[in-house]
């Protein structure tokens, strides 16, 4: 199946982002077992042009997650360890010297970020200078090395995974860097059956092969494709009041903040929160079959897109206040409005 | 296939005009109710406050009711200006298109549509509009297909009326509220001048003329006058004077163009009537007077019969001819009974007007007037003054029976006389008959008493009196000019103190009483 080309009508490049974002689903399905919700929120991330950050114990299929995906995609598929001692060019590449014809010249070696997915995993291990290398990649979709600068091939995302445990020795993620993650999707335990079917899966001969929805020589621009019709996705003037009001609401000392929000936040989103916001709400749009975007398709953005970019204090953190409950708050009590 | 842009706006009027009749329909009530209530403040004072003898004062009155009136045409007008608003407020092309969504249950897909082809700002519209905007647009078609905007949006009145039930009843409210503020019982003025102000109503109704509507002006200020506490008492009954004088010229006016008329009608009568009997009726008397000239018989009947004037009645031999004569002279006659009876009433009442006014000024005195006067004006007995207590008006001998009414010498002169006659001699020559409603007030003169026990005497002859009028032993007389009420010094007086009796001496040595009392049911067992 090929992606959609541009001179389709737009019904029919509505339907066919619908029905590529459904296979894709199914295809990484077939190897990650329950986290439905995890990879509903990977290719929406992917389709607004974001990176996903995501939070979990070791064990729980990260790493194939991204790699289904990308298969499923038909993108190519990069991870880097993340370790205290991995060094920025690690990830980035250098320049190295080589000789071709007598002459000698610095040759730059691309590192892996040179990919269209990117799994950085466990990225709170490594020191910050590293971190922001990646960083900068993720924003910029760039690198500049010794003065040269590398432009990295769209589609781009960078799927970072951290451990919440052991912690010791980690550098967690200054805000400003959880700011540029369009989600922040925690990764629970299997339930008891879901085990069973990984079990199943995993020690038995049976292969569960992935079918590629594109191939790779095209996969990249069908991704892009569906990326602009996301991005062509209407949203009406009281709606994007309605945003912008969540974002002010959740701004301590901002205009509609409610008394948790003042109570128990140091910090509230930036402006970031509100473009994922957007973006996350008109991929939903999409996947419900409408062309804009709903009050609906909003609030069910709000929890992945704005809870860490919510900064808590001391009190919420010994009151066990969560950025989620704050969230829902916010939701609960801001008025839609009409017109 | 409608276009959805039409949808959105004829949604919008609809909605604009259903607003408008909302906000009109809240206030309409109200405005009926205090109109109505204004209009008609009359006749539901009449069921209520009059009817438990409490008054509002006439200018209060008037004023509540244009207040109630006025108050009612400007809640109207603020409902029109407030129906104007709520048009304009809810002519808007997004309300409508947020409304419909709602309805429709579109996921702000209407919404978003009227943002982008909103005709107030197509431009801004045109310009954030992407290629899915087609995809929009038929969805709105289809949204909005078989959608009738007059049946998806219809007049509820029920809400409405609610509300403006309970505004009409917050108005009726602050009426009564206003109207208790302002009811209050009506001193014995207030009452005379309603009565006059009803006479005058009916004069102003029942004539064009306009000596008539004079008096009745003057009446009016008359009664103004007596309602106003403001104003002195000389000036009071200036007014009242005024309104009398005026009264007796629409009198003397009405009863000469009657005498006109009678000699005219006497005239042809006798003419017709010539040969058979000479009528020469030259009737003198007041009140009774059936009329100088010649008249027949049927023109000339005295009602009284007490005519002490040298009068000749025709003989009957031509009343058979003069029965035309005789119809129109019944007639006018009725008429004119009406109008001095009318007349004759209203003179009372403002003699009844005046005496209110003095009997006020002398149970309040003002700086003018002086223990000296009010005793000279009212004639009444100074408290203490033994020597008249038992003195009844003019009745010099307190053991001696009051003078009695003679029937044909006073008690008929007020009678109106049905034939006309001298306007001068119908009226009350100072005297009285007891009856209020012929002239004016009973005086002391015509009063009697009633014999005290053992007393010997000619008993009180009440055969041809009208009225009666009682008066408790410890009234003095009055001189009809308003009374005062002094002490009876003749009521027996306690000598001793008024004490409890002293109850039965009670004696300890007494055996207590051992009888029981047996129940009913057990006495058939004790023999």
């Amino acid at each position: 199946m090929g992606a959609a080309p541009q001179q389709a009508s737009p019904d029919q490049r509505v339907a066919d982002f619908r029905k590529i974002f459904s296979r894709a689903e199914s295809e990484v399905a077939r190897v990650i077992v329950g986290h439905r919700e995890i990879v509903r929120k990977l290719l929406t991330a992917l389709f607004c042009g974001g990176h996903i950050l995501i939070e979990g114990v070791p064990g729980l299929g990260k790493t194939l997650m991204v790699k289904a995906a990308s298969e499923t995609l038909g993108l190519s598929f990069k991870r880097i360890q993340f370790t205290p001692d991995l060094m920025p060019s690690d990830i980035i590449g250098t320049q190295v010297l080589t000789e071709s014809d007598g002459h000698r010249e610095f040759q730059f070696k691309p590192g892996p970020i040179f990919a269209h997915m990117v799994l950085g995993d466990e990225i709170n291990r490594a020191t910050p200078k590293t971190q922001s290398a990646v960083l900068e990649a993720m924003e910029e979709h760039q690198v500049t090395v010794f003065g040269n600068t590398y432009v990295l091939d769209p589609p781009y995302i960078v799927l970072a995974t951290q451990n919440p445990i052991e912690l010791e020795g980690t550098y967690p993620l200054p805000e400003a860097q959880m700011d540029r993650f369009i989600f922040k999707v925690v990764m629970g335990s299997p339930k008891p059956d879901e085990l069973r079917e990984i079990l199943n899966r995993t020690t038995g001969t049976a292969q569960n092969k992935i079918q590629p929805l594109f191939e790779p020589a095209r996969a990249a621009q069908a991704i892009e494709n569906l990326k602009a019709l996301v991005r062509e996705v209407m949203v009406a003037e009281p709606l994007e009041r309605y945003i912008i009001s969540v974002i002010g609401g959740c701004t301590p000392g901002g205009p509609g903040a409610i008394p948790e929000v003042s109570q128990y936040l140091r910090f509230g989103p930036s402006p970031r929160g509100a473009q994922a916001l957007i973006l996350c709400a008109k991929v939903n749009a999409l996947l419900a079959g409408r062309v804009s975007v709903s009050y609906d398709d909003i609030d069910d953005a709000i929890v992945p897109c704005l809870r860490h970019r919510l900064l808590l204090n001391f009190q919420a953190e010994a009151e066990s206040v969560t950025a989620e409950s704050i969230l829902e708050q916010v939701i609960k009590r801001l008025k839609k409005p009409r017109t | 296939m409608e276009n959805p842009v039409e949808t959105i706006g004829a949604a919008s009027a609809r909605i604009a005009r259903l607003a408008a009749i909302r906000v009109m329909l809240c206030a309409v009530a109200p405005a009926l109710t205090a109109i109505a209530l204004g209009l008609f403040l009359e006749p539901i004072g009449e069921l209520t406050w009059t009817r438990y003898g409490y008054a509002l004062a006439p200018g209060r009155e008037s004023l509540l009711s244009l207040g109630l009136i006025g108050a009612g045409f400007v809640v109207m007008l603020a409902g029109l200006v407030m129906a104007f608003r709520a048009y304009r407020r809810d002519h808007d092309f997004l309300a409508a298109a947020a409304e419909l969504d709602d309805r429709l249950e579109c996921d702000q897909q209407i919404v978003t549509f009227a943002t982008l082809a909103n005709p107030a700002s197509l431009d801004s519209g045109r310009a954030r509009r992407t290629p899915l905007f087609p995809v929009l647009w038929r969805r709105a078609i289809a949204l909005f297909g078989g959608l009738d905007v007059r049946q998806e949006f219809r007049l509820e009145v029920g809400e409405p009326l609610k509300r403006s039930s309970m505004l009409a009843g917050v108005v009726a409210l602050a009426m009564v509220l206003a109207t208790l503020g302002l009811v209050r019982a009506p001193t014995p003025e207030d009452r005379e001048a309603a009565k006059l102000r009803a006479i005058a109503e009916m004069i102003a109704k029942t004539s064009t003329d306009a000596d008539d509507a004079a008096l009745a002006g003057k009446i009016r200020e008359a009664a103004d006058a007596l309602e106003n506490p403001k104003l002195p008492p000389e000036e009071k009954k200036k007014r009242i004077e005024d309104a009398m004088r005026e009264a007796k010229h629409a009198a003397e006016k009405r009863n000469n163009n009657e005498a006109g008329k009678n000699q005219a009608a006497g005239k042809s009568a006798a003419q017709s009537g010539k040969g058979n009997g000479k009528s020469q009726g030259q009737g003198t008397s007041s009140g009774t007077g059936s009329g100088q000239g010649k008249s027949g018989t049927g023109a000339g009947q005295n009602a009284g019969g007490n005519n002490p004037g040298p009068g000749k009645g025709g003989s009957g031999n031509n009343s058979g001819k003069n029965q035309g004569g005789n119809a129109s002279a019944k007639n006018d006659k009725n008429d004119q009974n009406k109008s001095n009876a009318s007349n004759i009433q209203l003179q009372n009442e403002l003699a009844k007007a005046e005496a209110q006014v003095e009997t006020a000024n002398a149970k309040n005195p003002g700086p003018d007037s002086t223990p000296g006067n009010e005793q000279k004006q009212s004639g009444a007995n100074k408290p203490g003054d033994k020597t008249d207590q038992n003195k009844t008006g003019s009745q010099l001998d307190p053991n001696k029976a009051g003078d009695m009414p003679k029937p044909g010498a006073n008690g008929n002169r007020n009678i109106p006389s049905a034939g006309g006659g001298n306007p001068k001699d119908n009226r009350d020559m100072g005297s009285n008959m007891g009856d209020t409603h012929l002239g004016e007030m009973p005086t002391s003169t015509n009063a009697q008493r009633f014999l005290k026990p053992g007393e010997k005497g000619s008993t009180v002859d009440i055969k041809d009196a009208r009225y009666v009028m009682f008066r408790l032993p410890g009234a003095a007389a009055s001189s009809g000019n308003g009374g005062k009420t002094v002490l009876d010094s003749d009521r027996p007086t306690a000598t001793t103190a008024y004490v409890n009796a002293p109850l039965a001496p009670t004696s300890d040595d007494a055996p207590p009483d051992e009888r029981q009392l047996v129940p009913p049911r057990y006495r058939d067992m004790i023999h």
